[in-house]
């Protein structure tokens, strides 16, 4: 028999082991692309850690013929206007299935999320050829179209979400006290929204960065984002994992640096609905 | 300044009827009370006359405008809500400020209006903090002083006092009292609690059902009840209620004979009659001095009072005596009702018997 106090230090240790188990498989993957950034083509396969360092492949990914600094702005311009767009009009769609009693409201909630069941192979096609018809392949207007399309589902329901956990009480205060609807909302409910707008802001933006099937589909040329230009190190020399290890990180980084900055809102905007 | 009407008023929810066909005139500075259960209709009555319920018939009146169509905001009303319905992300100050903001006063008038709103709830130390800084106390008058800060024509407070604990429930009462007797603004308040709507009443209104049952004074409310119902909410321990028969004038439980009714009383017989007592209203005597001979089936100190329970059949008296009565559990004592102060009321209907 194992005592009471033996038998959860047992467990204790057994959690640990679990946690640092998870963290090591999430991690390896982008330690070893960390590392592989700064190999010489030649050390990229040898798992040893000490090796001479080299920026040789950031400068090869930024010309020719990879070009990556076009992607990284394609990249950005799609993925930080795809937000500035879907945010707003979420929150307008978000707060008025969170306030208002429409009708057929939980069918159109539903439906709204049902667009992203269907997978993106199935309906590729069909945007492929409505896009040449309208003249948006590669074009960022179109992969910001697209990855609305993408996007706004999970804004709305994220959004509903936070709009939710505002107290109503606190709204109508606000209407007695003498202010319009609209007054409410920019008064009241966008800088108590804030966090979880941010929230939303930063996950759309997420997504809309890594998307990477309609992208490879619907451009060729002038409107290729970053995950497609990934695609292009797999040469016919075979391979190129450092070059393709130093776009993952140029990939990477903004992401890094995007929820650092925004670390605060994002655990406020994470925790709101739980803390009530 | 302004007088309040309800003519007519209805609140449906399809079939449902939250309030049902309302009228009530309140005075120009008066202060109403509507007191209730919960579910009774008290607070969607109010609601309609914020404008954040929409009436499904009647008219609501501000003043002699007919405000049915007005926004909550041109209403020129200020209102209490239960949860207080602050602005979180806003200071002490900001929230106090907000209804003058919004509604265009110039900057330089809002700083003092908000000071003396303050001070008024001695709140002026705390002007810089956030609500979530503040105790429920003190976010209780954030939402006062946000009220008082503009002079509104009518103030309308929903259960303000219900998520205080109790000690300071009764203090803020007391300074609810003093604020509403200096302001003299038009005051409609929603409360369960009956004590809330006795201290702080010129009327309260009785509601059951999405209906007043009763408007009139607290005195009026607790010594004259014109229904069961409102006999038997006001008042605390509830009044003692025994269901039986008059016959000859004399009141008859299934046990038996029970009490020799008054010359005064309104009935000399009747079939089906509930006999209404207040506790306070039943003197402990010595056995066979009283009306009733029964023995003690508990004895609970209060502190200012003591209350005595027997059992009579399937039926529970509670007498409040005075705090040095001295009885024990299984004694024999006597219970002698004041004449003057029994209730009749008509079994099936709950009518009053007058």
């Amino acid at each position: 028999m194992i005592g009471g106090r033996a038998r959860r230090r047992l467990l204790e240790a057994g959690q640990v082991v679990a946690i640092l188990a998870f963290i090591a498989i999430m991690l390896v993957p982008i330690l070893w692309i960390a590392l592989a950034a700064f190999k010489r083509h030649v050390d990229v396969y040898q798992l040893k850690l000490v090796f001479t360092p080299t920026f040789e492949n950031f400068a090869r990914v930024f010309a020719e013929p990879y070009d990556l600094g076009t992607k990284l702005f394609n990249s950005t311009i799609v993925a930080t206007v795809t937000v500035l767009i879907a945010i707003p009009i979420a929150t307008a769609a978000a707060y008025a299935f969170s306030r208002f009693r429409l009708r057929g409201q939980t069918l159109l909630l539903v439906v709204i999320l049902a667009t992203q069941f269907v997978p993106a192979v199935v309906i590729v096609l069909p945007f492929f050829l409505m896009f040449r018809d309208l003249g948006l392949l590669d074009t960022l207007t179109g992969l910001v179209i697209v990855n609305l399309a993408i996007v706004m589902p999970f804004a709305v329901w994220m959004i509903k979400g936070f709009i939710d956990g505002i107290p109503v009480d606190t709204e109508e205060a606000a209407l007695v006290d003498g202010s319009s609807r609209l007054q409410v909302i920019r008064n009241i409910v966008l800088p108590m929204a804030a966090p979880g707008l941010v929230t939303a802001g930063i996950f759309c933006f997420i997504i809309a960065w890594n998307e990477f099937l309609f992208a490879l589909i619907l451009t060729s040329r002038e409107a290729v984002t970053l995950p497609i230009g990934l695609a292009l190190f797999k040469a016919e020399e075979g391979d190129l994992w450092n070059l393709m290890a130093a776009a993952g990180i140029i990939i990477m980084v903004p992401m890094f640096v995007l929820a650092l900055l925004i670390r605060r809102h994002f655990v406020q905007g994470m925790t709101m609905g739980a803390v009530r | 300044m302004a007088s309040v009407s309800l003519r007519g008023v209805t609140k449906a929810w399809g079939a449902v009827k939250g309030v049902d066909d309302q009228s009530l005139e309140i005075a120009d500075r008066e202060f109403l009370v509507l007191l209730g259960p919960s579910g009774c209709g008290k607070t969607t009555t109010m609601r309609m006359i914020a404008g954040l319920e929409e009436p499904s018939a009647g008219d609501i009146l501000i003043g002699e405008r007919r405000v049915n169509d007005d926004l909550p905001k041109d209403r020129d009303i200020a209102m209490v809500f239960q949860n207080y319905g602050l602005y979180p992300h806003m200071t002490v100050r900001g929230n106090i400020a907000y209804p003058l903001k919004v509604r265009g006063t110039p900057t330089a008038d809002i700083a003092p209006r908000v000071d003396a709103a303050a001070a008024q709830v001695e709140l002026t130390a705390l002007l810089d903090r956030k609500p979530k800084e503040l105790s429920g106390g003190q976010r209780q008058r954030v939402a006062l002083a946000r009220a008082i800060v503009r002079t509104p024509k009518v103030f309308l407070m929903d259960e303000p006092l219900s998520n205080l604990d109790a000690k300071l429930r009764v203090s803020m009462r007391a300074e609810l009292k003093n604020l509403s007797h200096r302001l003299q603004v038009t005051t409609v308040y929603v409360t369960h609690d009956q004590i809330e709507a006795m201290t702080l009443a010129d009327r309260v209104a009785v509601m059951s059902e999405g209906r007043i049952v009763q408007l009139g004074s607290p005195e009026r409310i607790y010594n004259d009840p014109e229904t069961l119902f409102v006999a038997s909410f006001i008042g605390s321990p509830a009044m003692n209620l025994v269901a039986g028969r008059i016959v000859d004038g004399v009141f008859s439980t299934t046990e038996g004979p029970l009490l020799t009714l008054p010359p005064s009383a309104p009935v000399r017989a009747h079939d089906q009659v509930v006999l209404g007592v207040r506790p306070e209203d039943i003197g402990v005597v010595a056995p066979g001095d009283g009306d009733i001979d029964a023995t003690v089936f508990a004895v609970e100190n209060t502190g200012d009072s003591v209350l005595t329970t027997i059992r009579l059949g399937a039926e529970t008296l509670v007498a409040r005596s005075d705090r040095y009565l001295k009885t024990v559990i299984d004694e024999r004592i006597g219970l002698r009702c004041s004449p003057d102060h029994l209730y009749l009321f008509d079994g099936p209907g709950g009518k009053r018997l007058r």
